[in-house]
């Protein structure tokens, strides 16, 4: 348990007011406080954009890395040291454009990471264009009309579950207990877990707005929706216009990524020291 | 003695396994072997060869001449002909149809001798041994003690069919061989030479990785640097170190920056193309201060170019990579032995200055193999740096303002501290700013670790009298060839030495200074079309080298081939 003073954020906020990451890094804290985890074994790896500013402002373990690359840093940090929780901060600016190819492996390997997404639909941090997962149609700067963005949206949700995550969600940052406790199930997840948390932009997008999505959103669970059946999540991901599913998608119990690789079957990785003998009985293996 | 033989054919024809064999036998005979593969970038046909050089003194590179040639195909035979010297032997396998027929040919069943005799045609290259080996009238002897030797771990069942199959042959090269053979190693006994590790340099720097207790490996496969990444992930699991192939480059990277922040000494392998897709990474990594060594084995660029062939062309690419201005460490070892201590002392230098520290190759030094003597693991000494002491607790300063640049270092997990890591402009503790006057000293604190790097490299070698008359300036894996001609000409009397860089970046330039300033006349020798080593130095230290040599047909440098140029710019 981290008490939640602990965890108060060491610079001052410069998200704009209104903004959805606000009940984003909230419900991280809360979650954080409750659960059993020791701080020192926490660490956020956050990309580039607002959502990039996660690390600045929750005291954590963190880098703030690079746009697109935060998934496969938090892949070396796991590998190298177990014992950490690592939850990945990003926006779909990032992780849905330049790093979506990233995701999709990750999914596949199953690593013990949590990405949550803040999505907003547009690439905030660099004025208002429209990101990966904006609409077709929508308007924006680099998309003017007509047509708006020419192309439709990724789906992140359907491509985490037909990609292999093991744990896959989606919450809204207007529902706090619902974003709390679907990140602390995340977080303690045994496998690549994935929350796509939308997260109204109230800068630049006038479409995805908070009323917009207060009209819209349900809970999956109070439908009860079968979380074990892949075919039915996959279609839930594709719910999204009158009615936009918010909870847990799907979930799953499979080996992780660290199963596959050689790690010291106590310890972390990264206090391990090679056996310079056996290393030597190995060039004099070489030796004619 | 000093020969060379071409085994030729097309790929997937087992040509390498031949070539092992032939250079394993001299090596236990107590012999110096240097070996080159050069195969073409497919799978199945085309024209591959294996050069095995053997000399009873030391050989650091291929030959010009051949002696023997075995031809599996026509290509074998008919593409090395013109390096047959007067009084050679090519031996093709009795399938290889040629027209010209020559004196100096011989058609022996190789495979099907192995077939029949062996019960396989992977004994082929017993069978091209024996009849080689027959044609150069080498003691059978000797020959069958060698595969004794080679095959025991095996059992008898393989010494005894490597043996018989060897034999068939060399008894029916000597009674149907009827050409000659300018060379008879008749009366041959064994050699002076007691190395018996054959070795690349691909796994030397895996070898130099393991002892200095790597952990983390990441590599998406790009010839020719493949090789040093398979070597560590072969040895992952009886050494336990964390070995993963990505989705691709740029992730490669990425998890080897990610697993050195959290604590763990971790290498890349790529090639030019691949570390272009790192660059962003090796920014981030230096931003960060975090310690990363990366294998760049370079081969002919621009874009995918010749990809199993050799080029010293991403030194200035490499040393210039990426926005923004950092300092960075390149080492290029020149030969297996400097590159398992290369290697080593890599992550040293790594960790010590938390900089990029890229170990420059090319497929040459990759992929050719010489033997050398038994690598001691306890040579490579672990120095991790500055660490942050345990009583420090809460939020770290990461980057600390020291007087050398150097910030102790701690990681995410260690009892009671937070460390905060950040690609952007940062206050000491990694929290972000855009703050003018931060900007300015985090700026003056990668310079200030500029003078610590610069002591820390090590000054090139010279090789050959002192105050010659003409100097001859190399990087990295064009020593060997150089050091040749450089010899030869010595031995003619001619005043010329060489200056050999391993650490190329920074370079230490004093001794170069002095040797321009006493009036030597310097020539740079490369490996590429432009002399970029010679324009890094007369960036760094304004001193101009004014002749050059340069090769780039991605072909390694040979002796004969720096003597042709060499004499074109009048030094004979």
């Amino acid at each position: 348990m981290i008490p939640i003073e602990e965890l108060e954020g060491v610079q001052k906020i410069t998200w704009c007011t209104g903004c959805g990451n606000f009940g984003i890094i909230a419900a991280l804290k809360k979650a954080l406080s409750e659960l059993n985890i020791e701080h020192e074994n926490v660490v956020v790896i956050s990309g580039i954009g607002c959502s990039g500013k996660v690390p600045h402002y929750i005291n954590l373990n963190a880098m703030h890395s690079l746009h697109g690359r935060a998934i496969p840093i938090a892949t070396g940090v796991h590998a190298v040291n177990k014992d950490l929780r690592v939850i990945v901060h990003v926006g779909d600016g990032d992780t849905l454009g330049e790093g979506l190819g990233h995701f999709m492996h990750a999914a596949r390997r199953n690593v013990r990471i949590a990405v949550f997404l803040h999505n907003n639909g547009v690439n905030g941090l660099t004025k208002g264009q429209f990101s990966p997962s904006a609409p077709r149609g929508y308007v924006s700067k680099t998309s003017p009309p007509p047509p708006g963005a020419p192309m439709n949206p990724v789906n992140p949700v359907g491509l985490a579950v037909a990609g292999g995550a093991t744990f896959v969600a989606r919450a809204f940052s207007g529902d706090q207990k619902m974003l709390v406790d679907i990140m602390k199930e995340a977080i303690m997840h045994e496998g690549f877990a994935f929350v796509d948390i939308l997260q109204p932009c109230v800068t630049w997008n006038k479409d995805l707005t908070w009323a917009f999505y207060n009209k819209r959103v349900y809970s999956l669970q109070k439908e009860n929706h079968d979380t074990s059946d892949k075919m039915k999540a996959i279609e839930k991901s594709l719910e999204f216009g009158d009615r936009i599913p918010i909870g847990v998608f799907y979930r799953e119990t499979s080996p992780d990524l660290s199963s596959g690789l050689s790690l010291p079957k106590d310890g972390r990785l990264r206090d391990h020291m090679t056996d310079k003998r056996e290393l030597q009985a190995l060039i004099d293996d070489m030796v004619l | 003695m000093d020969l060379s033989f071409n085994i030729g054919g097309a790929a997937g024809q087992g040509i390498d396994t031949i070539g092992d064999l032939l250079t394993q036998v001299f090596v236990k005979a107590g012999f110096y072997t240097f070996t080159i593969k050069d195969y073409e970038s497919r799978i199945r046909g085309g024209y591959n060869f294996t050069q095995v050089r053997v000399s009873d003194r030391p050989v650091f590179a291929p030959a010009d001449e051949i002696d023997v040639i075995v031809a599996l195909t026509l290509e074998g035979a008919v593409n090395p002909r013109k390096q047959l010297v007067k009084g050679g032997v090519i031996i093709l396998d009795e399938s290889v149809e040629i027209e010209d027929r020559e004196p100096c040919h011989f058609s022996a069943p190789l495979e099907k001798t192995a077939k029949e005799i062996g019960g396989s045609d992977k004994m082929t290259n017993a069978a091209a041994l024996g009849a080689l080996l027959s044609v150069l009238n080498f003691p059978f002897s000797l020959l069958e003690e060698s595969l004794r030797g080679i095959f025991q771990k095996k059992g008898d069942k393989v010494v005894t069919s490597n043996v018989a199959v060897a034999k068939a042959l060399y008894d029916l090269t000597s009674e149907k061989f009827k050409g000659t053979c300018k060379t008879s190693l008749s009366s041959i006994e064994k050699g002076p030479c007691k190395d018996r590790l054959i070795m690349t340099g691909n796994t030397a720097i895996a070898l130099g990785a393991m002892a200095a207790n790597v952990k983390w490996a990441s590599a998406y496969p790009m010839s020719p640097s493949t090789g040093m990444f398979q070597d560590i992930i072969t040895n992952a699991q009886r050494l336990t170190i964390g070995a993963l192939q990505p989705e691709d480059e740029i992730a490669a990277m990425c998890m080897a920056v990610g697993a050195s922040y959290a604590g763990a000494r971790s290498i890349v392998a790529t090639s030019g193309g691949g570390f272009c897709l790192k660059v962003e990474s090796l920014g981030l990594a230096a931003m960060t201060e975090t310690p990363i060594v990366i294998y760049e084995a370079q081969r002919p660029g621009p874009s995918t170019g010749l990809p199993t062939r050799t080029e010293q062309g991403d030194l200035l690419f490499v040393a210039f990579a990426s926005q923004g201005e950092f300092p960075r460490i390149m080492i290029a070892p020149k030969d297996p032995v400097e590159a398992f201590e290369t290697a080593g002392r890599a992550f040293n230098l790594a960790e010590y200055f938390q900089v990029p520290v890229i170990i420059m190759g090319d497929q040459f030094m990759a992929e050719s193999s010489m033997n050398i003597p038994r690598l001691d693991v306890t040579k490579i000494q672990v120095d991790r740096g500055k660490l942050e002491p345990p009583e420090t607790q809460g939020l770290c300063l990461r980057y600390r303002l020291t007087d050398d640049g150097i910030s102790p270092r701690s990681f995410p997990g260690d009892k009671g501290k937070i460390v905060v890591a950040n690609g952007n402009l940062h206050f000491e503790n990694g929290h972000i700013t855009e703050d003018a006057g931060v900007r300015k000293a985090m700026v003056e604190k990668f310079l200030k670790k500029v003078p610590g790097i610069r002591a820390a490299m090590r000054p090139p070698t010279l090789y050959g009298k002192k105050n010659a008359k003409t100097t001859l300036l190399t990087w990295g894996s064009s020593w060997g060839a150089v050091y040749e001609a450089m010899s030869t000409l010595a031995g003619r009397h001619v005043s010329v030495n060489q200056l050999h860089y391993c650490d190329v970046y920074p370079p230490k330039t004093e001794l170069l200074r002095d040797i321009i300033e006493k009036g030597a006349r310097v020539i740079s020798v490369e490996g590429n079309a432009t002399s970029q080593f010679a324009s890094l130095v007369r960036m760094e230290s304004g001193l101009t080298v004014e002749t050059h040599v340069n090769k780039y047909d991605g072909r390694p440098l040979t002796r004969g081939w720096v003597l042709s140029k060499l004499k074109e710019v009048g030094v004979a």
